[in-house]
């Protein structure tokens, strides 16, 4: 589902990742760990192409990022849910219309998107707050509206960047519960997080970065 | 994207950005109404110039004791141009007969003349398109060369002063309209790049969640066709409140104001000129997308 090969990204002078090569299958629930600045969060940026590898070549649900064409971008990320690490959640929009907004720019009708979007809050324990604005919420209530939004249509692959950075450990173990339900259902997930306590005992696979490399891979 | 939506984020961000895309309507009016007044200028004199070719005719006065056949030759000469419409022989006679009746008030003038001192002539009328200060002069010169003619007369400064207004103005006109719509694109456009700098997370936010470009321009496009279309609108309100409030008034007691033609059909493209002028600034401030 997603495969690196020697794949390189540099910032002036600052080698972000060096050489990194991995492979995911599909339904696999992978983490990423390193510390700050190991390169973690540019490795999902690469993923969801809001940057381009220097060398390398990365495949992501059969599609080759090097010979994407800037019109088929929208149509990868369509494949891709995200949970970023500020959230990225629209205050000026309540819950319920956040988590729909990935369903409107997917061009599903309005019937649909109530039905869905209102479904994906229920699996986030939010279906409550549908019609609350993200400001009046806790970090880990919005934490949870983003891995609605991410859910919401059903993606391939769902991307989460430190997504228990802002919340209590009960609430993150929350949260990943959530996530290995989600994959129990089919979808791929890639967790980035420097927070060791989250992946241990999972008895998933776990990529460490250090330092732009790729150091190690064990089972957490 | 449904359409719905998009209009329903432009309506929330109208609503939402109300004071600033309130000034940017009432700019837009502005220029939109000083526009559509150097337009009712331009139409106007274009309109009065148009009438001068029914008016306009050239006379050739001719030599005395020409014969039949150099008078035929004159007439056939002047009716095979392709800028003459119409060609009368006005024999001296009749001239002089002309002249008693329009001044039967000065009739001592004629007394004591033995002879008529009037030549005989030729009117020519030329074809509509072909009233030119260019194609009036070729033609006097051309019939000075023949043999019979002794003078021709045309008002040829007053037609030159005539069509030089008409050019004149179309040219100045066109220069300020093309200035002030080009206003009115960078008035939307400082508008929406606005609002589009304001929204810069939101638009991030879209592209990394999957939208197309044409989601994210529709709600902006329809933003920018607002504004334009209430600039246009409100100036249309404007020039007819000049129009019939204040020309039409005017005009009872300065003839000058009678004369006004206003176009009425061509006004009301207005609101539709201002949509299309806000849709144009619209989409270049949104300028190109990139993911």
């Amino acid at each position: 589902m997603i495969h690196f090969h020697r794949v390189s990204k540099h910032y002036d002078n600052q080698t972000a990742l060096r050489d990194v090569t991995f492979s995911i299958e599909k339904g696999e629930m992978v983490f990423v760990t390193g510390p700050s600045g190991s390169g973690k969060t540019t490795l999902l940026r690469l993923i969801y192409l809001a940057e381009k590898p220097d060398e390398g070549n990365i495949s992501i649900a059969g599609w080759e990022i090097d010979k994407l064409k800037e019109s088929s971008i929208p149509l990868l990320r369509r494949n891709i849910g995200f949970v970023f690490q500020d959230f990225r959640l629209l205050n000026n929009r309540s819950v319920f219309e956040n988590v729909a907004l990935a369903l409107r720019i997917r061009g599903v009708d309005e019937k649909g998107l109530k039905t869905r979007a209102l479904d994906s809050l229920k699996v986030v324990n939010l279906r409550h707050k549908a019609d609350s604005y993200p400001f009046a919420l806790s970090g880990g209530e919005q934490q949870r509206v983003a891995i609605a939004r991410a859910i919401v249509a059903e993606p391939a692959v769902i991307l989460a960047d430190e997504p228990t950075g802002n919340v209590d450990p009960d609430t993150s173990a929350g949260i990943i519960r959530t996530f290995k339900d989600i994959n129990a259902r089919g979808a791929t997930i890639l967790v980035a997080t420097h927070n060791r306590g989250l992946f241990c005992n999972t008895g998933r696979r776990v990529l460490r970065l250090d330092s732009g490399n790729l150091v190690g891979e064990e089972t957490g | 994207m449904a359409v719905p939506y998009a209009f329903r984020l432009a309506a929330q961000s109208i609503f939402h950005e109300k004071w600033i895309n309130f000034l940017s309507i009432l700019t837009i009016a502005s220029g939109l109404l000083i526009t559509a007044l150097i337009a009712l200028f331009v139409y106007n004199v274009d309109a009065t110039t148009r009438k001068l070719p029914e008016k306009f005719s050239m006379m050739f006065y001719l030599k005395d004791n020409l014969s039949r056949q150099e008078l035929e030759n004159i007439l056939n000469t002047l009716g095979k141009d392709d800028a003459v419409e119409m060609v009368k022989y006005i024999p001296k006679g009749e001239a002089l007969k002309e002249l008693k009746t329009m001044l039967k008030d000065a009739a001592y003038m004629f007394e004591g003349l033995e002879e008529n001192p009037l030549h005989n002539s030729i009117e020519a009328k030329l074809k509509r398109e072909a009233v030119c200060p260019e194609t009036a002069k070729r033609l006097a010169s051309e019939m000075r060369a023949i043999e019979g003619i002794d003078e021709v007369e045309y008002g040829e400064k007053f037609l030159s002063s005539i069509y030089s207004i008409k050019v004149g103005t179309r040219a100045i006109g066109t220069v300020f309209i093309i200035i002030m719509s080009g206003g009115v694109i960078f008035v939307c456009y400082s508008t929406v790049k606005i609002l589009f700098y304001r929204k810069k997370e939101e638009i991030e936010t879209y592209k990394l969640l999957g939208a197309k470009k044409r989601f994210i321009r529709a709600p902006f496009i329809i933003e920018g066709a607002f504004i334009g279309f209430c600039g246009g609108l409100l100036s249309l309100i404007g020039i007819l409140s000049l129009y019939y409030l204040v020309f039409l008034r005017l005009s009872l007691s300065i003839p000058f104001f009678k004369g006004i033609i206003f176009p009425t059909n061509i006004s009301l493209l207005l609101p539709l000129t201002g949509l299309l002028l806000g849709m144009v600034g619209a989409a270049i401030a949104i300028g190109r997308i990139r993911y």
